[in-house]
């Protein structure tokens, strides 16, 4: 939202000082007080700064406004470029697509309605700003406006008069080749071959001061009034200029390209957990331009993990009821295997990594365990940063072995219903490989409770983690 | 701006020139006559590029001149206003300095000529800035634009400015020497 908000409000500041006069009205209607309509260029304008992409019709009803009348003013923002527009033909399917698009800017969900399918074709206007181009146009708009006016106070682009004191008659500069004389370097009049003089000068006024001349004076303070009012006024417009000038302009794409997007994001937001989508979805929203919006998402894992953390209260909650409906599993899991790259998986086995080193002291007598353990090791020998880890996580895991000696009673018992429990655990996997989550779930909730505190917890967890932790390399490698 | 457009004549041609011949006198003559020559509605004829098409000739009683409708296609030069353009200046004085552009003349009154320069009177009259950096003078080419254009039936007369971005002296020749 953040790189949104300045642009915004340049919009809303620049729809105030230049648009806030414009009629949108058809040169045959008659100019009554009903229809007048100023006023109205400012309020859609503003509306378009609450929305990304939007259907005209839809906008037209939202300001309940005709949608004649919010076309015209649309092509009247088109023209002064501040507006894209985008038409398209579309059956009720690609307004489906835009639906979704909507709904998932608006909470993150994406309605899959599938149904009622009709083929009429329609040709639907679309229209975002583009503030890019806002950008430019204001500030071309504003410099336009600085130059006429100095300009004009300048005389620049004025034909100099030329007025003689004798007779008073009047020259311009075009008549300049008929005047010069070849005697000295001023021009001469025609008539009596006096000297002229540049009208402009301050003895030709006092000379000369007739009406005319008091006008120009007047007219030359008029503009330097405006100028200096124009300043003034849009003083407010300018500084948001420059406060803009340095920031990263958000664009949207075009319809295609930002529909897709949209609906990328709110996959990967339905992703997360539902009570997360709040503020991922403010990410998604103010965030950099489509194309990188999947790569921002990786490197926003990193961060994720601390938000998991902080979510652990939940995520135990979850962890310790442990018998999750398979239905939810389902859903969650085949989001997460499409949207979760590369690093994420990284992460992912280091973690699983050292949930194996946490029960490897205790479970060392176990014979399957065992197995299973010289099976990682073998896997992890061509990994020696891990296994260094590892060390340092069973030096750790020595240190702690007091804590695991005195609870060893229930340990052993644990280890016997856990074995079970994984045998269980790992013929259903096996079957549905789908579990990733779960797992996800499972695993930073042992990393993040390594206190003694939730060292019964953290037993329950445990079987948990081996058993996600073959999964996870069964699927590596698969 | 230059322009290559076709344009029409009727030439007068002179009965001794009637010989096999006729044709080459024919445009040699439309040469000599049209070529430098300015014209209010296209400017000045730079050059003819080509004969197009000579009709029928007319004889005119008593003379014996005929008449010939000439087509002929030409490169005509017309400068308009808010053009940029490149002159050499002809002549500084206290009022400002003239400038040709080929055949056109300019006039840049000393108001449009930037505040920092000042005129200098003298041997080479010129204006030169306070620093003495850039200096007009004669033979000087500047960049100019055109603020007016004065166009008669057989004459175009313009007014130039050299103050706006990017305008004024490109060469000066006596930087260079």
């Amino acid at each position: 939202m953040s790189s949104f908000e300045p642009f915004n409000r340049l919009v809303r500041l620049a729809a105030r000082a230049f648009y806030d006069d414009i009629t949108m009205k058809g040169d045959n209607q008659p100019k009554t007080g009903r229809g007048d309509n100023r006023g109205m260029a400012v309020v859609v304008l503003d509306a378009l700064t609450r929305r990304q992409w939007v259907r005209e019709e839809d906008l037209a009803k939202a300001l309940k406004l005709h949608s004649k009348q919010l076309r015209r003013t649309l092509r009247f923002f088109e023209e002064e470029k501040l507006v894209t527009r985008e038409h398209r033909k579309e059956t009720a399917k690609g307004v489906k697509i835009y639906n979704a698009a909507i709904a998932a800017t608006a909470d993150g969900q994406q309605p899959v309605k599938e149904g009622d399918e009709k083929n009429k074709i329609h040709t639907h206007s679309y229209c975002c700003l583009d503030y890019a181009q806002i950008y430019d146009v204001v500030r071309y708009r504003l410099h336009r406006m600085k130059k006429k006016l100095k300009d004009e106070l300048d005389s620049r682009n004025t034909i100099q008069q030329y007025i003689c004191p004798n007779c008073g008659k009047r020259y311009s500069a075009f008549d300049a080749l008929q005047l010069v004389s070849m005697i000295d370097e001023y021009f001469h009049c025609e008539n009596c071959n006096g000297e002229l003089i540049a009208e402009s000068d301050k003895f030709a006024v006092e000379e000369m001061g007739d009406g005319d001349d008091n006008a120009r004076r007047r007219r030359r303070e008029k503009l330097r009034d405006m100028l200096q009012k124009m300043e003034e006024q849009l003083k407010p417009l300018m500084t948001q200029l420059a406060r803009v000038k340095d920031l990263a302009v958000p664009e949207f794409g075009g319809l295609l390209a930002w529909e897709a997007r949209v609906q990328a994001t709110a996959r990967v937001i339905g992703d997360s957990n539902a009570s997360d989508s709040k503020s991922s979805l403010g990410q998604g929203y103010g965030g950099t331009p489509m194309p990188f919006l999947g790569e921002t998402r990786v490197e926003v894992a990193l961060p994720g993990m601390d938000v998991k953390e902080e979510d652990t209260g939940l995520d135990t909650k979850s962890a310790s009821m442990k018998v999750l409906p398979p239905w939810m599993i389902k859903k969650g899991m085949v989001l997460t295997k499409e949207q979760r790259g590369e690093v994420k998986a990284g992460i992912e086995t280091a973690q699983s990594l050292y949930t194996t080193d946490e029960k490897k002291p205790g479970a060392e007598k176990e014979e399957g365990k065992n197995i299973q353990d010289e099976y990682l090791k073998a896997y992890y020998a061509a990994l020696v940063k891990r296994q260094e880890e590892q060390e340092a996580a069973s030096r750790k895991m020595q240190e702690e072995g007091e804590t695991y000696k005195a609870s060893a009673a229930e340990f052993s018992n644990g280890i016997g219903e856990l074995t079970d429990r994984q045998v269980g655990m790992k013929s259903k996997r096996e079957n549905d490989e789908n579990d990733n989550v779960y797992w996800e779930d499972s695993t930073s909730t042992v990393s993040g409770n390594v206190g003694e505190t939730f060292k019964l917890a953290d037993l329950n967890a445990q079987p948990e983690a081996s058993g996600d932790d073959e999964e996870d390399i069964d699927w590596e490698e698969g | 701006m230059f322009f290559h457009i076709f344009l029409e004549r009727n030439m007068l041609l002179h009965p001794r020139h009637f010989g096999p011949h006729l044709r080459d006198k024919l445009i040699a003559k439309l040469m000599k006559d049209i070529e430098g020559t300015c014209s209010g509605r296209h400017g000045f004829v730079v050059a003819i590029t080509g004969v197009e098409d000579i009709g029928k000739g007319l004889i005119r009683e008593g003379t014996g001149f005929v008449t010939f409708p000439v087509k002929y296609k030409c490169v005509v030069f017309r400068p308009f206003k808010g053009e940029i353009l490149e002159a050499v200046v002809t002549m500084v004085n206290k009022m400002g300095f003239f400038a040709e552009a080929g055949p056109v003349q300019i006039f840049v009154s000393n108001h449009l000529i930037p505040d920092d320069m000042e005129f200098q009177s003298g041997d080479v009259p010129n204006y030169t800035t306070s620093d003495g950096s850039v200096k007009i003078q004669k033979e000087s080419e500047v960049r100019l634009k055109i603020i007016g254009t004065r166009v008669d039936a057989t004459e175009i007369f313009c007014i130039g400015t050299i103050k706006d971005d990017f305008l004024g002296v490109i060469n000066d020749p006596g930087a260079a020497s």
